[in-house]
């Protein structure tokens, strides 16, 4: 469905995307995750014919240099902000149907699938509609014409919780052969949506597996605090610090942090109570989608920028 | 992709006709055009042609100061605004091309506004015709108005393509107004007496500049009496004749609509 060899944008002398190959199947979901800044939107914005580029880029097989609007047919778009279009909502589904040549009604069942009925929101201006609302609109517009890929550009980053439960929802009920390219900064999308995930870095791919295989690295970063004593902190460091399961051991004020697999995470517990040290407080930290990025990419937090 | 086009031709038009302000300056030429038409031709049955064409000239002077904003604002506003907005990127992630974006937004403003001249020059022209002027001059002026504003239409939108905000694209529009009506007759006042510019460089200044252009254009159609057109215009009359100044004076609006039109197309394109 998508096929990139080569690909290639630089801004001046800021490269972004730096001979980028890539192959994507008809009907896989593929997660787009990098570092801000590490090229996603420009990929996208490469896809929808909307930046000049180096290299080669297909949809579908149809270049997407040469045959721009083809190519653009074959897919539907909804970027992380809907913009504020002039006029209103059925003015404006009116607009985007005839352009796309697509049945309204097919649009008007996408948007009551998503809860929005063009009876009551059709007359209203589409400034006046919440950002969730409009997001399920540009969803509607995407699924009623009925294309083979999705590009979604962080499409929830402004939805509240649950226009974002929404959207996913609906974003799993698409048909099997359609292909999903999301890019997000949330890894509970990501796990909603992808089976498969690339990570971009550097202007390449430089992670290209499967989500569960982030999910996994998720598990192994998950942090156990906990709050001791402070008579008894070093001696509970000592102890931790000698239990080959246990593969950090960090110090923040009172407390100390471990990693710790599933199964070892209680009996890091027993263990400290066994050798008279009270655990007066405990709690988990899950890292977050960028620091596991970092992590995938063996970058230190520091070189983030 | 006329298809297409004639969307895009549609929507700007919608929104156009939507926006208060162009109707209050749509209304403001109707009503200023109709009072010229009524009350400034009063002398005509004194004066005959000659009163008409000082009337007609209150009518150019009205245009030279509507028609360009009229134009320019709407024109502006329209790459600019969907940019700001983010609608434009996503329209151009429809299958649609550039070419197809842009042309019907020049379309879809030029419509507009031509709406709105005809409406304002047409009520103002209708009461010439019955008070005896020719149809023929009528529709000659009207021409002329015509080009004038797709001139400024030309123009806003090659700015609102070069911009990421309205306001920008309007400021900027509004200054190479000011420049070109200062560079007009003032310009050519101060330039001759102060400046002694040769009388050559006088005469191709006036007919490149479109506000000048216009002037000329219109008021040689009119009358080419030395008190309308100034000295450098009746020196252009002198040298190319009335009928070669009007058709200086349209080649000049011509390529004044081409150039900033296609530049914006290139523009349009090269940004996306």
């Amino acid at each position: 469905m998508i096929r990139a060899s080569g690909l290639g944008k630089r801004y001046g002398e800021h490269v972004i995307l730096n001979g980028l190959d890539l192959v994507v199947e008809r009907g896989e979901r593929v997660a787009l995750l990098g570092l801000n800044g590490a090229g996603k939107t420009t990929l996208m914005r490469c896809l929808l014919g909307l930046l000049p580029f180096d290299g080669k880029l297909e949809i579908a097989g149809l270049d997407v240099r040469a045959n721009g609007r083809e190519a653009r047919g074959r897919l539907g778009y909804v970027p992380q902000r809907a913009p504020h279009f002039d006029g209103t909502l059925a003015e404006v589904v009116d607009f985007f149907t005839r352009l796309r040549e697509v049945a309204p009604a097919a649009v008007e069942h996408r948007l009551a699938a998503l809860g929005l009925s063009l009876d009551e929101h059709g007359e209203k201006p589409v400034r006046a509609l919440s950002g969730g609302m409009l997001q399920k609109v540009l969803l509607a517009l995407a699924l009623g014409a009925e294309v083979p890929l999705l590009l979604l550009d962080e499409p929830t980053a402004n939805l509240d919780h649950q226009a974002r439960r929404e959207f996913l929802r609906a974003l799993k009920e698409v048909n099997g052969e359609t292909t999903i390219l999301l890019a997000s900064h949330r890894f509970a999308d990501v796990e909603a949506v992808a089976d498969r995930i690339l990570v971009l870095h550097g202007g390449r791919i430089a992670f290209d597996g499967q989500v569960r295989e982030l999910r996994e690295r998720v598990e192994d970063a998950v942090t156990l605090w906990l709050k001791v004593p402070p008579s008894l902190r070093e001696q509970a460091q000592m102890q931790l610090e000698a239990d080959a399961r246990l593969s950090t051991v960090r110090a923040n004020g009172a407390a100390l942090g471990v990693r710790a697999d599933h199964a070892a995470r209680a009996d890091v517990l027993v263990a400290l109570r066994d050798a008279g040290i009270p655990v007066d407080d405990f709690w988990t930290e899950t890292p977050t989608l960028n620091q596991l990025l970092e992590g995938v990419l063996g970058l230190e937090p520091e070189d983030q920028s | 992709m006329i298809a297409r086009a004639a969307l895009f031709v549609q929507r700007e038009l919608a929104g156009s006709l939507r926006a208060r302000w162009f109707l209050a300056y749509s209304a403001v030429f109707l009503a200023g055009g109709l009072l010229l038409a009524v009350f400034g031709m009063g002398d005509t049955t004194i004066y005959g042609y000659r009163g008409f064409a000082k009337a007609f000239t209150g009518l150019v002077h009205l245009a030279l100061l509507f028609v360009p904003l009229l134009a320019l604002f709407p024109a502006a506003a329209s790459i600019a605004e969907d940019r700001e907005s983010g609608a434009l990127e996503y329209m151009l992630a429809q299958p649609v091309t550039f070419g197809e974006v842009y042309t019907g937004k020049l379309g879809g403003v030029s419509v507009a506004i031509l709406l709105s001249l005809t409406v304002g020059f047409g009520v103002a022209g209708a009461v010439a015709v019955l008070r005896g002027v020719p149809p023929g001059l009528v529709v000659m002026l009207y021409g002329y108005v015509v080009l004038l504003a797709l001139v400024f239409v030309a123009l806003g939108l090659c700015f609102s393509t070069i911009t990421n905000s309205r306001a920008r694209a309007m400021t900027l529009g509004i200054l190479v107004w000011l420049v070109l009506v200062a560079f007009g007759t003032l310009g050519i006042m101060v330039a001759f007496v102060r400046w002694g510019f040769p009388e050559q460089v006088l005469v191709w200044w006036s007919l490149l500049n479109p506000v000048e252009a216009f002037r000329m254009g219109v008021v040689a159609a009119l009358d080419a009496d030395l008190s309308l057109l100034g000295p450098v215009g009746a020196k252009i009359v002198e040298r190319f004749g009335a009928g070669g100044t009007m058709a200086l004076a349209a080649a000049s609006l011509a390529t004044w609509v081409v150039v900033p039109g296609v530049t914006g197309w290139w523009l349009f394109r090269k940004r996306g």
